[in-house]
């Protein structure tokens, strides 16, 4: 779809106008949202026009080769995954009855409780205080057991290397260390990626989905999900239809391997006395089987 | 997936119940079939003792009585149910150093013995090797099963294959010169030891099969001067 | 007591003694040629190229794992499967130590032998997949990812297997001549067998507990925050199991060196009602996990089906194959169950780890050939150093004390 000057001034102005409108949240409303004055996203899908200049923008801040087929429309015709060379890709989903297709942008979802930093055994994917979810390749072993616990998919593994890495979006960390927005949201033409603290951007969500029930689905696609995560989404539809796995968990998917990790010092300090225990109450009546004079036992361990 | 709503839970957590107390009750019916006609427990290591009490170890391939007290030469002594009167006869030991027998020389009942001295004669192949008596005393009874039959001396040597019982009024005294206990069971290690310092390498990958691998050790290390070695071992 | 004599026979060289096991070079040489020989060559003459390979070329160019399955063959059976079915080492050491049952004696070296290269072979099976192999020591020595499981799991295998080395060691210090070195570790042998039930227990539950971190991606009716419990108890059957099967083809293949006065029947039936006992339990621990899982309207289904047939096929029926076969004492019963019990351990652990994950996932994973092989290499060579060591250590034979 061509982006005419009118539509972009109507579109602009109204997301600018929406941003000014919003009142500044309350002095304690950070500290009751997860993550609440970390760095986060709000995707308003109904903003996006495919445009794809975050796609542009993400592959030049990141050294990558520009995006596959750029400014052809024929990149929609599958929903595509992010790749070791695409840390972000725009997806297109028909719209049916009338309705308009949207376009979801997916990337990593820089989780307040990442599943894939408490997976991590060398602490090569750890979240920043700040909120990007980085990545030290210098750590990594390759296991991909990362892969395995993101339940949004989305590290992606080098295969064809024979020194492979973990390769996803980082949240453009050096550019917000510079007071930069990053790459794909900086360049954003329509409003539909919103960077801000994630407070912030929650309230904003809200007061969008809420305040407009007939333009919106009642719901806040990471909210809640995996324990809540920084890039969040609203539509017009629910966002399950448009690529975003359901039935994530509403829990930090740290919290599901909790349990069994507890037990280990349990396990530690209870084994010992037990089978110890255990041991001397097996010699004590292997002694009484035995004949009185014998050194048996001793002998059969020599 | 993990979480339930209420009602399911319900129905989900009562299940568990049922599944727990069919467990409970099942169990004993099949504890008992699985532990089913099982022999009273008896160790798996096969003895061939039958008569004589299972008072006696594997020393490594050697059975070791616990009741008895061994002189150095591989004889062995003890006290019998009348006063004054001890069983004699050799351990194990010294059976698998020499092998099969083809018969055993007893002394005649009233014949002196003492302690250290010949007291019997092995005869094996075509070698003749004396044993030396644990004890003083004099000679009251032989063992005739033995003499048939000499193979009772590998089977039970501690047991059935006694060889003589002797009167020997200063018993009590004599036993303390003698080996008993952990004494006796470092000093049948060594013993082996010993034996296994001598062995070949190919020769030994055959023994250590463990239990009794060749009859007549002494005869596998030295075919044509079996006796010599038998006879350093038992001192005669 | 007789005196220090000359040996009979001309000591032969180190080497020619310990290592061709007495015989000159030519008549060992000429008896390296049978055909289980041959098939192994052929095995790893094919094998060791591909693993070459795989280093050379990396993972994408040898494997079918893909962005979708990041975990194939090489976790789900070389690790998982392997790590289980090296289980024996801590169950058999824990019944005659600790229990005390000295009649299980003779298998018990075999078994931590077993166990000692399970283990090795499942770490090299797990350096083949991973990507980055070099940088292992990272979360051994200063990066500890404590949060994750997979941390808990490197190390509690990795101390393991020096637990288990060393509990191997007097027999290898036996064969050396070494018998003070011997002695000493010998008294150790109540602390590694405690050390060993530890480690054991948490490394078995936490390779299951692994997949708790996937409640999207595993099936629900394998889903269970009981996975731990089920893989530590599924352990303990496999291990016995294992047990009973290595002791059968041992004392076959290995005539001369095995000790033909230990009962092995009567040893097996024992294992074999340890295993059926525990075997119930765990079938019940399974319902319970289902009846948890508040998803029983999935039995329907094709993976239903799967299910059921994995707990009934696979844990009930050698159950009560087992209980007859201790019960009516038929030992060749009892063998054959075992081995059964131990292909039910494989299919619980492929179906958690391959054919239960991402099962809604339109690409489904099937293992290259290339992964098949190097899993095959692997398992080949660790047969070959098992009879290498059993030929020539006190392994099969009950020597004084252990």
């Amino acid at each position: 779809m061509r982006l005419t000057r009118r539509t972009f001034f109507k579109l602009g102005g109204a997301a600018g106008a929406l941003t000014l409108a919003g009142p500044a949240p309350a002095a304690g409303a950070a500290s009751k949202v997860p993550g609440g004055s970390m760095k986060a996203v709000l995707v308003d899908t109904t903003k996006c026009v495919g445009c794809r200049a975050c796609e542009a923008a993400c592959a030049e801040a990141n050294g990558l080769s520009g995006p596959e087929l750029a400014g052809d429309d024929r990149v929609f015709a599958a929903p595509r995954t992010t790749s070791t060379r695409a840390f972000t890709v725009v997806n297109r989903y028909p719209g049916h009855d009338g309705a308009p297709d949207r376009f979801v942008k997916r990337q990593c979802m820089h989780c307040v409780e990442p599943a894939c930093a408490s997976a991590c055994l060398a602490r090569a994917i750890e979240k920043t205080p700040e909120g990007p979810v980085v990545y030290h390749g210098d750590r990594c072993l390759g296991c991909r057991y990362c892969m395995v616990a993101c339940p949004f998919e989305v590290p992606k593994f080098e295969y064809e290397s024979a020194t492979p890495f973990i390769r996803k979006c980082t949240f453009c960390p050096e550019r917000q260390a510079k007071g930069l927005e990053p790459a794909c949201t900086s360049v954003c033409p329509t409003g539909a990626l919103t960077f801000g603290t994630r407070a912030t951007l929650l309230l904003e969500a809200r007061q969008r989905v809420y305040g407009s029930p007939e333009k919106y689905a009642q719901e806040i696609y990471g909210e809640l999900e995996a324990g809540g995560t920084s890039w969040m989404y609203i539509g017009d539809r629910p966002l399950e239809k448009v690529g975003l796995p359901a039935s994530v968990p509403n829990v930090a998917f740290s919290s599901l391997t909790q349990p069994a990790l507890a037990a280990v010092p349990f396990v530690l300090t209870l084994w010992p006395p037990l089978l110890m225990g255990l041991y001397t109450f097996s010699q004590r009546r292997n002694g009484v089987d035995a004949a009185a004079t014998t050194d048996t036992h001793e002998v059969r361990h020599e | 997936m993990i979480p339930h709503d209420i009602l399911t839970l319900y129905g989900a957590k009562g299940l568990e119940y049922v599944i727990a107390i069919a467990f409970l009750v099942l169990f004993v019916p099949f504890w008992r079939y699985a532990m089913g006609t099982r022999p009273a427990p008896e160790p798996a290591i096969v003895r061939a003792a039958q008569a004589a009490p299972a008072h006696s170890d594997l020393v490594e391939w050697f059975r070791v009585a616990r009741d008895v007290f061994y002189h150095p030469g591989h004889a062995w002594a003890r006290a019998a149910e009348a006063a004054g009167a001890v069983l004699v006869g050799a351990d194990d030991f010294a059976q698998k150093l020499v092998g099969p027998l083809r018969t055993i020389e007893l002394p005649a009942p009233g014949t002196a013995v003492r302690q250290g001295e010949p007291a019997w004669r092995l005869h094996a192949g075509d070698k003749t090797l004396d044993m030396l008596s644990p004890v003083d005393g004099v000679v009251t009874a032989v063992n005739r099963e033995v003499l048939d039959n000499p193979g009772l001396l590998r089977d039970d040597p501690y047991g059935a294959g006694w060889l003589l019982q002797v009167q020997s009024p200063r018993f009590a005294a004599q036993r303390k010169g003698l080996l008993s206990g952990r004494m006796a069971h470092r000093w049948i290690e060594d013993a082996t030891n010993a034996l296994r310092l001598r062995m070949s390498p190919d020769l030994g990958l055959a023994m250590q099969d463990g239990g009794v691998p060749v009859d007549g050790i002494a005869q596998a290390l030295a075919p044509e001067d079996w006796d010599r070695v038998a006879r350093e071992f038992l001192l005669s | 007591m007789s005196s220090r004599p000359a040996t009979l026979t001309a000591p032969q060289p180190w080497f020619t003694e310990k290592v061709l096991m007495g015989q000159p070079w030519a008549e060992y040489r000429r008896g390296l040629f049978t055909p289980f020989n041959a098939v192994a060559a052929f095995v790893l003459a094919i094998g060791i190229p591909i693993i070459v390979y795989r280093f050379a070329a990396g993972l994408g160019a040898t494997t079918n794992l893909s962005q979708t399955n990041p975990w194939g063959i090489w976790i789900g059976f070389d690790m998982l499967c392997g790590v289980a079915l090296a289980a024996g080492g801590y169950t058999l050491a824990t019944t005659v130590y600790i229990f005390g049952l000295d009649d299980y004696h003779p298998v018990v070296r075999p078994a931590v032998l077993t166990g000692f290269l399970g283990y090795v072979f499942a770490v090299l099976g797990l350096m083949c997949d991973l990507g980055r192999p070099w940088n292992l020591p990272i979360p051994m020595v200063y990066s500890f990812g404590t949060t994750s499981v997979m941390f808990e799991v490197g190390w509690c295998v990795m101390l393991y297997t020096i637990v288990l080395a060393l509990e191997f060691s007097p027999a290898l210090f036996q064969w050396l001549g070494w018998q003070t070195l011997r002695t000493y570790l010998l008294r150790a042998t109540i602390g590694l067998t405690v050390a060993a039930v530890m480690l054991s227990t948490l490394h078995q539950s936490s390779l299951g507990a692994l997949f708790l971190m996937a409640p999207t991606k595993l099936h629900p009716l394998w889903y269970s925050p009981f996975i731990p419990i089920f893989f530590f108890v599924s352990s303990i059957v496999a291990g016995l199991s294992m047990v009973i099967v290595e002791s059968s083809l041992s004392h076959r293949a290995f005539q001369s060196r095995v000790d033909h006065h230990v009962d092995m029947d009567k040893l097996v039936l024992g294992l074999a009602r340890a295993a059926s006992v525990i075997l119930f339990a765990y079938v019940f621990l399974r319902l319970q996990g289902l009846a948890d899982s508040g998803r029983t309207d999935l039995l329907a289904t094709p993976l239903g089906l799967w299910f059921i047939a994995e707990i009934v096929l696979f844990a009930a029926v050698p159950c009560l194959l087992f209980a007859h076969g201790a019960r009516t004492r038929n030992a060749t019963l009892v063998r054959w169950t075992a081995g059964w019990s131990v292909l039910g351990i494989v299919v619980y652990r492929l179906n958690v780890s391959v054919v239960a994950y991402n099962w809604e996932a339109a690409e489904r994973y099937i293992p290259s050939w290339m992964e098949v092989w190097t899993s095959l290499t692997l398992v080949t060579t660790g047969i070959l150093v098992f009879r290498w060591i059993v030929n020539r250590m006190p392994v099969l034979r009950d020597e004084s004390g252990h």
